[in-house]
């Protein structure tokens, strides 16, 4: 096994969790398989070169960081009328059975070691529900932690022909000198010609460690859009992942992040091709600051059956110091011949012609600056169907800038 | 062409490259690796102590290193059994170290040779020539003109007895330690042949050298070194061919490559490998470029059963560069993990790597890179371009291209596509009277000719050649 198992941690701990919240029997029984499955498991796969380990996750004390029985947040949730959108726990009680079918169904909780802790320890979290032919806005979730540790565990379904748009936000509650761990696993399940775009933004205090493992299952027709938001953290390990597995469906991956001090943030896109006729787009932008360091890996998998495939990827990061760093492997694993393919990864500073152009028109060179790094997040900003999500994400850019 | 060259029209890939000769030898090895083998073949070449000590240290290097297993798809090697290798075959020829007259070695290596058309491309095209079998350089011949200028290109078993300084120093020391990785520790271990190069002050050999590396014996494994020192201000540009005849059991080539290029040097190093489609083909080629220096790295990847090739450069000086161009092609049965390593050590230097693939009748191709831009390297740049083309949906193309950034004043492009050859540019041709056969190989050759037209005529005709005999007959 590749990291220690807490001593805090037992399936006494797991029934503890289970029981405080009266929860079914197939749900402990879940949870139970995770906790043993650790033994087995390895943290998260990590790119290694000759002499550079790209993130470095055995270094985390999970000994200290993981405290299960102590977990606490603050969540509020707020949703149009005619879809569901409970806690976790509430949510059992009236949609067990549906919530049986997903868990656990579109992400395998024994992915790695941190997916199986999540699944055997979480308290947290929130169950979305869009019934046939209903479309919903803004549903707005937002979560406060707590806690030294918290494990949350969100599953999305989408009844045929529905459409959603939600909001995930994450931040530090009450304010705390100890190192920190949060997790996060979201399964969406989007039903035939469905339409879901899964909106986080992530803003811990920089004292925590953040893992999170988003992946959906589109069906026929189904399109997943995600846009993903990394502001916050000291270390954050954030994989968003989608199986194209009904014909013509589709996806984007959308990514914005800004890292500064020494901030480390590793953000993975991955899409599979499995059926014909579908369609993936993955956009990231990245600005790092003072010592940040980002890790990016993209994977575009194209598969045996999957005609008439069309995927494209785009990755920039920007460089605003010398002490910086970035690592970026977009990849292409293409099975197919009948397939449109390409990415393309840049990494460079702000352009030189563009900031002398504006100072020029008199706007002092700070200020210059500012706006063209505010400009480079634009073609994210520009997916957010949420307003409530673009407004923050603005304002947190323009935060971390002045 | 004249008529005597006919046979090189020959698009039977048999009667081209795959001919076999009957296997003779004036000292063969045992099959087999130990420490014992080792120091057989170090006394058949009588080395100096030194050598024999380097290549017992790699032996050692060799045994506790494992073998790559765990690249993402990466060609499966679980075949490669050193132990089943002849790793040394001297051929039966008079001379050690090379004649300088084709007509002095025996029938059937001269006819070798001729098949290949070597002889025919040294008189027209080439400043000097090497050409090894098995084992050993069985000729090497350069214009006299250089000699006088005091360039050396002479084959890498005679440089260790008369260059004895340089190659002490420059061996396997600096660019590519046997530690690098495990089939670099077997090269290190059993090296033989290859070609040493040098280079003085400010010379420009403004033809190319070439060295041709043929594999007759089945089950024997080829390890020649190439050593190539360009001082300051020189400029050269060496080509390896490579081929061998068909066997049911595996072959295997692990060749080493150092270039030293120094300041402001210019090195082009093109390689065309045709290797039958039973060799593994694990090469370490790495270049150190010192101050606005220049390497230039050019593969044609056709044959082989397995690939792993990915030449490097080292920019270490100030405005170093490097270009890489590199062309792979995967037919029935083949992995071809081909790509580039590039270190920006250095501030103002500069990389261009550009990549083509083609893969067809469930053949893989593999683009595996490496961008490097250390702390400091101040206002460098690197652009890399993938381009893969598929045939058929049994093909598989993967790029997997790695970059390191860790310098802010920098410039770095990485762009990649895939995709089918285009049914409206077939029709296209088509309409305009050209078969569906002919139609594809048209694309194909316009795919490929960024990189055919780095190339001298000679062997971009050759590349050319090549190709259409891998797409001959296989289109439907």
């Amino acid at each position: 096994m590749s990291a220690q198992l807490p001593a805090n941690l037992s399936a006494e701990t797991v029934r503890e969790i289970s029981d405080a919240r009266d929860e079914p029997e197939w749900l402990l029984e879940a949870r139970l398989a995770a906790l043993e499955a650790l033994d087995e498991l390895e943290l998260p796969d990590v790119i290694q070169t000759p002499g550079r380990r790209w993130t470095n996750l055995e270094a985390l004390d999970f000994e200290t960081l993981v405290d299960p029985l102590n977990q606490s947040d603050e969540t509020s949730r707020e949703a149009p009328e005619d879809v569901v959108v409970l806690p976790f726990t509430e949510a059992l009680d009236e949609y067990s059975d549906l919530i049986e079918e997903h868990f656990g169904s579109v992400v395998d909780l024994e992915t790695n070691y941190l997916t199986a802790l999540s699944a055997a320890l979480f308290t947290t979290g929130t169950f979305v529900y869009v019934p046939e032919e209903v479309n919903a806005e803004d549903v707005k979730i937002r979560a406060e932690m707590n806690s030294r540790s918290l494990f949350s565990h969100t599953l999305v379904v989408t009844e045929k022909s529905s459409s959603v748009t939600i909001l995930e936000a994450i931040e530090s509650g009450d304010k705390s000198d100890e190192e920190r761990y949060f997790s996060n696993l979201v399964e969406i399940a989007a039903g035939e010609n469905s339409y879901v775009q899964y909106g986080s933004l992530q803003n811990l205090d920089e004292e925590t460690y953040t893992y999170s493992l988003k992946r959906g299952d589109a069906d026929t027709y189904a399109t997943i859009n995600w846009i993903e938001g990394n502001l916050g953290s000291r270390l954050t390990r954030s994989d968003v992942e989608t199986e194209l597995n009904g014909e013509a469906s589709e996806t984007k991956i959308v990514g914005a992040f800004f890292g500064h001090d020494d901030q480390h943030i590793d953000v993975n896109a991955r899409v599979w091709h499995q059926a014909e006729n579908t369609t993936a787009d993955l956009v990231t932008r990245g600005v790092l600051d003072d010592a940040a360091r980002s890790v990016y890996e993209g994977v575009q998998d194209v598969g045996r059956d999957a005609w008439s495939t069309n995927s494209y990827q785009r990755e920039n990061t920007l460089m605003l110091s010398d002490e910086s760093e970035a690592d970026a492997s977009p990849k292409l694993i293409i099975n197919n011949h009948d397939t449109e393919a390409s990415h393309a990864a840049t990494v460079g500073q702000v352009d030189k012609e563009d900031l002398f152009y504006m100072v020029s028109r008199s706007i002092p060179e700070q200020q210059a600056r500012n706006m063209l790094v505010e400009g480079f997040f634009v073609p994210v900003l520009e997916e957010i169907e949420v307003d409530e999500f673009r407004d923050d994400l603005e304002e947190l850019i323009a935060a971390r800038l002045h | 062409m004249s008529s005597d060259q006919d046979h090189l029209k020959e698009t039977d890939t048999e009667a081209r490259f795959e001919f076999k000769k009957e296997q003779k030898a004036a000292f063969a090895a045992e099959k087999g690796l130990n420490e014992e083998t080792i120091r057989v073949i170090s006394e058949d070449k009588d080395e100096p102590e030194w050598m024999l000590e380097r290549r017992l240290r790699a032996l050692k290097q060799f045994q506790k290193m494992p073998m790559p297993t765990d690249w993402p798809g990466q060609p499966d090697l679980s075949e490669v059994d050193v132990d089943e290798i002849v790793p040394y075959i001297r051929p039966d020829v008079e001379v050690r170290g090379g004649v300088d007259d084709w007509r002095d070695l025996p029938d059937d290596i001269k006819d070798t040779f001729d098949k290949l058309g070597i002889p025919e491309a040294e008189k027209n095209a080439l400043s000097g020539v090497g050409a090894q079998y098995e084992s050993e350089v069985v000729y090497q011949n350069m214009q006299e003109r250089w000699e006088e200028k005091g360039v050396v290109f002479m084959n890498m078993d005679q440089a260790v007895q008369e260059h004895e300084d340089i190659v002490k120093e420059y061996f396997m020391t600096k660019c590519v330690p046997p530690s690098d990785n495990k089939f670099a520790a077997l090269h290190g271990a059993i090296w033989s042949g290859g070609s040493f190069v040098y280079v003085p002050e400010d010379t420009t050999v403004d033809m190319p050298v070439q060295a041709y590396f043929r594999m007759n014996s089945e089950g024997m494994g080829q390890f020649e070194h190439t050593l190539i020192v360009a001082e300051k201000g020189s400029e050269v540009h060496y080509i390896e061919g490579c081929s061998a005849p068909k066997y049911s059991a595996f072959n295997l080539h692990s060749g080493g490559v150092e270039v030293f290029v120094g300041e402001d040097a210019h090195v082009q190093y093109s390689t065309v490998q045709n290797w039958s489609k039973n060799t593994y083909n694990l090469n370490t080629k790495r270049a150190i470029v010192e101050k606005g220096g220049r390497m230039e790295w050019i593969s044609g990847s056709m044959g082989s059963k397995a690939t792993m090739l990915y030449p490097a450069s080292i920019l270490k000086g100030r405005g170093a560069s490097d270009n890489h161009i590199t062309i792979a092609f995967a037919g029935e049965g083949q992995n071809i993990d081909t790509g580039a390593k590039v270190y920006h050590n250095a501030p103002e230097t500069k990389s261009t790597i550009e990549s083509k693939s083609i893969s067809k009748d469930g053949g893989r191709t593999n683009y595996r890179g490496l961008v490097h831009i250390a702390n400091g390297a101040k206002n460098s740049s690197t652009s890399v371009e993938c381009d893969a083309l598929m045939f058929d949906n049994e093909s598989t193309s993967d790029t997997m291209p790695y970059m390191e950034i860790n310098e802010s004043t920098v410039d770095v492009a990485h762009e990649a596509t895939v995709g089918k050859i285009g049914d409206e540019d077939v029709f296209y041709l088509q309409s305009r009277g050209l078969d569906d056969d002919d139609a594809k190989q048209m694309i194909v050759s316009g795919f490929i000719e960024p990189i055919t037209e780095e190339l001298p005529i000679e062997y971009a005709v050759e590349l050319n050649r090549l190709v259409e005999l891998e797409m001959e007959g296989s289109l439907g």
